[in-house]
């Protein structure tokens, strides 16, 4: 069962990483709105932009965007 | 850190490896679970920090004494007083004082006392309500002390559950930081199925609803025409059922992936035939605990039909008084308690409906006392009444399709049958563990897709 578990959470954090890297610098934007993390917001701040800019480097498109704005023209709630 | 985010994303995945890390050592995942929780509570107010460890070392002693031979009584009555002191000072100060200004401006007597606002701390109402249910249960022998006050401290601040409930009775949950269940791969689709389902209701039905009906009607409701003021009120039952069962099933979900068990806390509400069963179907947790703690120990259903009447009125409109500090809050309490105690007359006179009936009349009875609930002020109240009995039922701007459709989504949510959920997680169960991830993720990044930008806090995030 602890097998099955670790497996389950690795595959989580592999798709949440899959997740950042295609949608575009959502990540950069919410880490600057996220509330002040005492004294590990400069770390935290740090890693996140080192991260975010290996992955604007690497000159992927915003998947995540595209997607999302298809949902709400074809739901209609891109309108609200 | 609310649970749609990103942040809290975040958080959950890195509280998933180290929950997995502390496994077999029960004593580091006690410390590590409150480390979390603190944090996670500190990051929204972190001077209520001292507050949450102030209510869990006034249970925590209370528990300790309150076993002691003579000791029952007083230190029951500290203890409890202590709490709801807490509350009443945290919640209810600016409610009184307010009142009272108004009372003083109506005799020309206008004072300001905009000096003694106090800020009411998220989720004090749920954790102290807990810190109460842990005195009570040690008091009454339905659970032992815990020395060790990390157990206290676990229960009563642990992050699921933390700032918007299901209310976890101490019976329910301090057994099971002994000997969390490890999530199986049946227990793991639970917890995925529960998940997306509680984004969705959250993300999906309950925010659209507000932003594109609720919210700008009840900002403005003398400009409204009569079917829109109706449509919002009806578009309001389904919202607030959304938002707080959908917290609920996240909350929930997130337990179970941690190796704990809360009870459910929605059972289709709105299937209910009578007010008495709304009350056994809608926030559980919150009317078992006001049955077992105030209604039953106020006398229950002893004596004559006047008597009981009159203790359904009081702790109704306590519970009213529990979800704000505001007359609004008051006067849907009260209404639910002399419904509940008109109801409980045609019950003992043998007067009976057929359940469709029944069931509409229910409803409508409920959806009605929505208004003062969502209206927040007895003004917007009042308005939105005149609005929907005196405006015109042309509409003068049509209401938007997504809205008829978010209504029928919400009205299936409360209605379809349990079993479709039952299959579904048998399904995910027979997924490889890595399906099942694939399935949450999959599920969460579709639900962030569907949502606005930005998070609306929870609507039970105020009580």
């Amino acid at each position: 069962m602890r097998k099955q578990m670790t497996s389950f959470t690795l595959a989580l954090w592999f798709f949440l990483l899959a997740a950042w890297v295609l949608s575009g610098d959502r990540l950069l934007n919410w880490a600057y709105e996220m509330p002040d993390l005492g004294p590990v917001d400069d770390a935290v701040l740090a890693l996140l932009d080192g991260a975010e800019t290996l992955r604007s480097g690497a000159g992927l498109h915003d998947y995540f965007g595209e997607f999302r704005t298809l949902l709400h023209s074809w739901t209609g709630f891109g309108r609200s | 850190m609310v649970f749609p985010t990103l942040e809290f994303l975040l958080f959950f995945a890195v509280v998933l490896v180290l929950n997995l890390l502390c496994d077999g050592r029960p004593a580091t995942r006690k410390a590590m679970l409150i480390g979390a929780s603190y944090f996670f509570y500190g990051v929204w107010d972190v001077r209520f920090l001292a507050l949450m460890g102030g209510v869990t070392v006034v249970a925590w002693v209370g528990g300790l004494f309150v076993t002691r031979p003579g000791l029952r009584r007083p230190v029951l009555i500290l203890s409890i007083g202590l709490l709801l002191g807490t509350l009443g000072i945290f919640k209810y100060a600016n409610f009184f004082i307010l009142s009272l200004s108004g009372l003083l401006s109506s005799i020309g007597l206008a004072r300001d006392m905009t000096w003694a606002g106090v800020i009411l701390p998220v989720g004090i109402s749920f954790y102290v309500f807990q810190a109460i249910s842990y005195v009570v249960d040690v008091a009454r022998g339905d659970i032992a002390h815990r020395k060790n006050p990390a157990d206290v401290a676990l229960y009563i601040s642990f992050f699921p559950q933390l700032v918007a409930g299901p209310i976890v009775r101490a019976a329910d949950f301090l057994p099971q930081i002994d000997a969390p269940q490890p999530p199986t791969a049946a227990i793991r689709a639970e917890a995925v199925v529960l998940i997306l389902i509680g984004l969705f209701k959250k993300m999906v039905v309950a925010n659209y609803l507000g932003v594109l009906l609720v919210d700008p009607t009840f900002a403005f409701p003398a400009e409204q025409d009569a079917l829109t003021a109706w449509v919002a009120l009806l578009a309001y039952a389904f919202q607030i059922f959304c938002d707080f069962s959908g917290y609920s099933d996240i909350a929930i979900g997130i337990a179970l992936l941690l190796g704990y068990r809360f009870q459910r806390n929605f059972n289709q509400p709105y299937r209910a035939a009578s007010l008495r069963e709304f009350w056994q179907r809608w926030h559980i947790s919150l009317s078992s605990f006001i049955r077992d703690y105030l209604y039953i120990p106020l006398g229950g259903n002893r004596g004559g039909a006047g008597r009981v009447a009159v203790v359904l009125i009081v702790t109704m409109t306590l519970a009213g008084l529990w979800h704000g500090a505001a007359w609004p809050f008051v006067m849907w309490g009260f209404l639910h308690g002399a419904g509940l105690a008109v109801e409980r007359l045609f019950r003992a006179r043998g007067l009976r409906l057929v359940r469709p009936v029944a069931t509409l009349l229910t409803f409508a009875f409920v959806v009605l006392l929505w208004l003062p609930f969502r209206a927040g002020s007895t003004d917007v109240a009042l308005q939105m009444l005149t609005t929907m009995t005196g405006g015109s039922l042309a509409t003068s701007a049509p209401i938007a399709l997504p809205v008829w459709v978010l209504l029928v989504i919400g009205f299936a949510m409360n209605h379809l049958p349990l079993s479709l959920r039952s299959r579904s997680i048998d399904a995910i169960a027979n997924l490889p563990a890595i399906g099942q991830a694939a399935t949450l993720a999959l599920g969460v990044l579709l639900n962030f897709a569907l949502s606005q930008e930005g998070t609306a806090p929870f609507i039970y995030f105020q009580f």
